[in-house]
């Protein structure tokens, strides 16, 4: 019994995370239609930035400040003059989009081992480790906060979809861009700012991940794999079937490493993966309906 | 746009040059290629080893070189790829000319590598690939300087005898060909032991989160908890087992990581009291060993590990081996390296065969090390102990 | 376009020649790899480039023809040549199945689930160590010490699979696969069976694939699950070749290969040892440092690469000859 507990806590916990990963993908993917595979490469560069202001002395909480505006603008950057152009081209493949995140994920990843080398780096905090008991179940303190700053930032996006001008802005390009631009939307300029703050997400996500982790360059790709993952879980452009999706793979990846075994945390995840693919097509989204 | 056509083409005549003449370099010096990753996941180890390298040549050429002339020492990326260090290698023997070859960092790398030189028949003495195979195919060109990785477990056996009590063991380990291998060994030696192995569990390198697994293996209560771990999942690892309040009489570590002192600054407290089995360390009595150290140390203001101390007792070898040839060719230098008898900073070389393999180095010991205080000390064999091993380690609620 | 340019035929003798002129085995070497890229990046290229179903996945197959000759010498002791036979056809069981099940999702669906099928068997056959060695992969002693054989297969396969597939994209078939690229909906109003045909090119990709992994078996003599099923050398690799070159035209991917290998190479050994060359004769250590920031630049110089051709050149290479030259030759006279 503790064992289920615990393994059930530790899925949750990290489930709140891979959330967070997911909420950026899923709103990229509903807004534009493309899957960023650069996606996991944008937190690796905003754990660098917690890093580099952790050696000044900055707690990594801190430095989400300066971590989300950045990746904001790098988003922002990569949307207007890399990703936007290709719309306009005419080319064989409609997937020149995606391809082009694979190379920029590659740049990313790239300049970043060019500056920092291939050497793991680690953010030093006196709280990486600090725990809490309840009823013997531990809990790691680090990841419980990035729980509650998870959900908090997936209330706020859900407020922000809902209620504001620009949030419904981007929700009418999800479901039809074409509709959106003759409403008056401006969907350039929408893509631009979706790719933004998917880019500013997944910082918070790597800011928050920098305490209970480590650094090195090559990190994106599986965080990038999982993102997606839980996008198709949870249905396209849908924040509570990403925080939905998040906690999911959370949980199956901790179930699947303690009662199938720990080599198996992977393929679980990439099963379930297909299977909603095959069987649930459209993800949670479906059943939420949100 | 201009100028394009003309910057090509001048880069384009360049090149051409370059590899016209890129064979008709210095001919006098004795070349020995050297295949390391210097680029990729593995750099900061290939770094390490060919700054080893670079030292011992500097070294052996200022005291005389061999015969005369000067070692050469060119050195190949294998990037951490088997089928580019295929290929640095077969640059190395048809177009470089090489005399020897050493080096070899993964085991991957290493099996491609020495394959060609077998083939080549190019003599290659391995630094550091410790897959068991590569001295069992019976290649007669190949001879490896390192221990293999099922004799990491060695010095534990021993230990675990002496301190007693202890009778379960869980044993974790990362999917990679080191993690693999050395598992099935210490399976294997621990129920020779008659230690019974209650979890044993190999996972991705990489991941964030063990207590799914961790929570497994305090519910089976083992008595030694053994993992071969790189550097940062080792001190994940030992943070968590930390967080579950984890309490065997021994955490252990399978050489690799848990040497790191990157690996204690990352675990913090949680390393402390941490044994790891390891090939070499400063504290070593063979001559040279600390004088290595602290050459490496003043030279590039950087700590070196048993990696750099690996290089540069090849490199000596290989010096060695040269300077007792009848003559370069390869069949001379490889009768020559077949007949070492030396002692190096890494420990005493001498090519033997025994079980399955052949031109193996077998070193008299290998050591384990315990964290205490923050510092790694020598522990095991007694004989060589700088400390007192600390058993069984105390519950992480009796430490301060 | 119609009939096989001049250019290939006299790049085929040139290359069918060349080991009597160059028996350089680097040189060779580097030729066998840059033919196995006109082989992968040409299979990817008429299920992607032609008939639009982009797989992010292709290491899935190149690692299970790998593994069935890995296989053959593993556990039956037969040479891993027959896996030259039989490889392809394992990597083409793999697909159908794979196929039936995933064509009907479309676009990026599609690329996600190859993506996770590769995943899969990555961690599947690193986990199966009973049956493929695990991590410690598989290991042969070549065949032959010489190049020149191999190079010969290779070459032979890789003329092969150009002459298969441009003798598919000029059939019936071919013409199903870009009908199915350019509008689904459209072509299966027309009567085409798209699941059907988009399985065909599937097969054919797949086969040539496995048949490719196969040979680097027989060839490297070292396989691991890492290797073979790599996302990044192999999955994506094959994209860049393709994207490369040019998407959907018959020369793209070789010509894509070609400068794929040949840039790897270039930066890895430092510009072919230039800088270390220039750093002896100087005696300078800029030289010195040059040639570790150009060899640190090799995958670097990949995504700046696909991010420029994507950016300027979204048909590759081949694709958009036209434009190429005429920049070029526009700027001719002034220079």
């Amino acid at each position: 019994m503790g064992i289920l507990l615990q393994t059930i806590v530790a899925g949750l916990l990290k489930g709140g995370l891979y959330a967070l990963i997911g909420i950026g993908m899923t709103l990229i993917m509903g807004v534009m239609g493309i899957i960023n595979l650069a996606h996991g490469q944008m937190m690796m560069v905003a754990m660098y930035i917690a890093y580099v202001l952790n050696t000044m002395g900055v707690d990594p909480y801190f430095s989400l400040l300066v971590a989300m505006p950045t990746l904001f603008l790098l988003g922002v950057l990569i949307q207007k003059y890399l990703l936007n152009p290709l719309i306009k081209v005419d080319t064989i493949l409609p997937e020149n989009q995606v391809l082009m995140t694979v190379g920029i994920g590659m740049v990313l990843t790239e300049v970043i081992r060019f500056i920092f080398k291939s050497d793991y780096k680690y953010v030093t905090t006196s709280y990486s480790s600090a725990t809490f008991f309840l009823g013997g179940i531990s809990f790691n303190v680090p990841l419980t906060i990035a729980f509650f700053i998870a959900l908090a930032f997936t209330a706020a996006m859900f407020w922000f979809l809902i209620k504001t001008d620009l949030g419904r802005s981007i929700r009418a390009t999800a479901q039809d861009k074409d509709a959106a631009t003759l409403m008056g939307i401006n969907t350039g300029r929408i893509t631009v700012v979706t790719m933004g703050l998917g880019a500013a997400l997944v910082a918070a996500a790597g800011c928050l991940l920098a305490p209970v982790y480590y650094i090195f360059p090559d990190l994106g790709g599986p965080f990038t794999a999982k993102a997606f993952v839980i996008t198709i879980l949870g249905g396209l452009g849908s924040t509570v079937g990403a925080i939905l999706g998040g906690i999911t793979l959370g949980m199956a990846e901790s179930l699947g490493a303690t009662y199938l075994g720990m080599e198996y945390e992977d393929i679980v995840g990439l099963a379930i993966f297909v299977a909603v693919l095959l069987f649930l097509p459209g993800g949670f989204k479906r059943l939420t309906k949100v | 746009m201009r100028a394009y056509p003309k910057g090509l083409l001048t880069v384009a005549v360049l090149l051409l040059a370059v590899v016209l003449c890129g064979g008709v370099m210095a001919a006098e010096n004795v070349k020995v290629g050297i295949v390391l990753p210097l680029t990729g996941a593995q750099a900061k180890f290939g770094e390490i080893e060919k700054r080893s390298f670079e030292m011992a040549a500097e070294e052996i050429n200022a005291a005389g070189g061999i015969k005369g002339s000067k070692l050469e020492l060119l050195f190949e990326d294998d990037t951490g790829k088997p089928d580019v260090g295929r290929a640095a290698t077969e640059k190395l023997i048809s177009r470089d000319k090489v005399t020897v070859l050493t080096g070899g960092y993964s085991s991957a790398v290493t099996q491609a590598a020495t394959a060609v030189a077998q083939q080549f028949k190019v003599p290659f003495l391995v630094t550091t690939g410790s897959a068991d195979e590569i001295t069992e195919k019976g290649y007669d060109y190949i001879f490896r300087i390192n221990p293999t990785s099922s004799e990491y477990f060695d010095p534990f056996e021993t230990l675990i005898q002496k301190a007693g009590g202890i009778k379960t063991m869980a044993l974790l380990y990362e999917n990679t060909q080191f993690g693999q291998s050395s598992a099935k060994d210490v399976e294997g030696a621990a129920k020779s032991a008659g230690i019974q192995v209650v979890v044993k569990e190999g996972y991705q390198a990489g991941a964030i989160d063990f207590k799914p697994i961790l929570s497994k293996v305090k519910g089976a209560k083992p008595d030694i908890i053994y993992m071969v771990s790189y550097v940062m999942d080792a001190a994940l690892l030992m943070a968590q087992c930390k967080e579950l309040d984890i309490n065997p009489k021994m955490f252990a570590g399978g050489g690799a990581g848990f040497t790191l002192p990157e690996f204690q600054q990352k675990a913090a407290a949680a390393a402390d009291l941490v044994y790891s089995a390891t090939l070499w360390s400063e504290d070593v009595p063979y001559k040279g060993a600390k004088e290595y150290f602290n050459k490496f140390k003043k030279k590039y203001n950087s700590e070196t590990e048993y990696h750099g101390a690996e290089a540069y007792g090849s490199m000596y070898v290989v010096a060695d081996a040269l300077k007792r040839a009848k003559s370069f060719s390869p069949n001379d230098i490889r009768d020559a390296l077949a007949a070492t008898d030396m002692m190096t900073a890494f420990g005493p070389v001498k090519f033997i065969s025994y079980g399955k393999k052949t031109q193996q180095n077998k070193l008299p010991n290998t050591f384990v090390v315990q964290w205490q205080k923050g510092k790694m000390e020598t522990v095991w064999p007694e004989a060589f102990a700088k400390k007192k091993y600390i058993f069984p380690t105390p519950a992480w609620k009796d430490r301060k | 376009m119609k009939k096989t340019p001049v250019a290939a035929i006299v790049a085929v003798a040139a290359l069918a020649l060349l080991p009597l002129v160059l028996a350089d085995n680097y040189f060779l070497h580097l030729l066998i790899l840059f033919l196995i890229w006109v082989i992968i990046g040409s299979s990817w290229n008429i299920m992607a480039g032609y008939t639009g179903q982009v797989s992010f996945g292709h290491a899935a197959f190149f690692g299970t023809g790998a593994y069935t000759a890995g296989l053959f010498v593993m556990h039956g002791g037969f040479s891993a040549w027959w896996g030259m036979a039989f490889g392809g056809v394992a990597a083409m069981l793999l697909g159908l199945p794979f196929g039936a099940i995933c064509f009907p999702l479309r676009g990026a669906y599609f690329a996600l689930a190859s993506l996770a099928l590769n995943l899969i068997l990555m961690h599947l056959a690193t986990i199966a160590e009973r049956f493929t060695g695990g991590m410690q992969g598989i290991m042969i002693m070549p065949t032959f010490v010489s190049k020149v054989p191999y190079y010969y297969i290779t070459l032979g396969m890789a003329v092969a699979t150009l002459v298969v597939v441009q003798s598919i994209i000029r059939s019936k078939w071919g013409y199903y696969f870009v009908s199915i690229r350019e509008d689904q909906d459209a072509a299966e109003s027309l009567g085409i069976d798209t699941n059907r045909y988009k399985n065909v090119s599937l097969a054919v990709s797949a086969f040539f694939t496995g048949t490719a992994g196969a040979l680097y078996m027989n060839y490297m003599g070292f396989i691991d699950p890492h290797v073979v099923f790599s996302l990044h050398d192999y999955s994506v690799m094959a994209i860049l070749v393709a994207i490369v070159g040019g998407v959907g035209t018959i020369y793209g991917p070789a010509v894509g290969a070609f400068i794929m290998v040949g840039l790897q190479e270039l930066f890895r050994s430092g510009f072919f040892g230039l800088f270390k060359y220039l750093g002896d004769r100087t005696g300078s250590e800029t030289f010195t440092q040059a040639m570790e920031v150009v060899q640190h630049a090799h995958v670097l110089v990949f995504g700046i690469l696909v991010v420029v051709v994507i950016l300027f050149l979204p048909n590759g290479i081949v694709g958009d000859w036209g434009k190429i030259r005429k920049s070029v030759f526009r700027s001719k006279p002034a220079a």
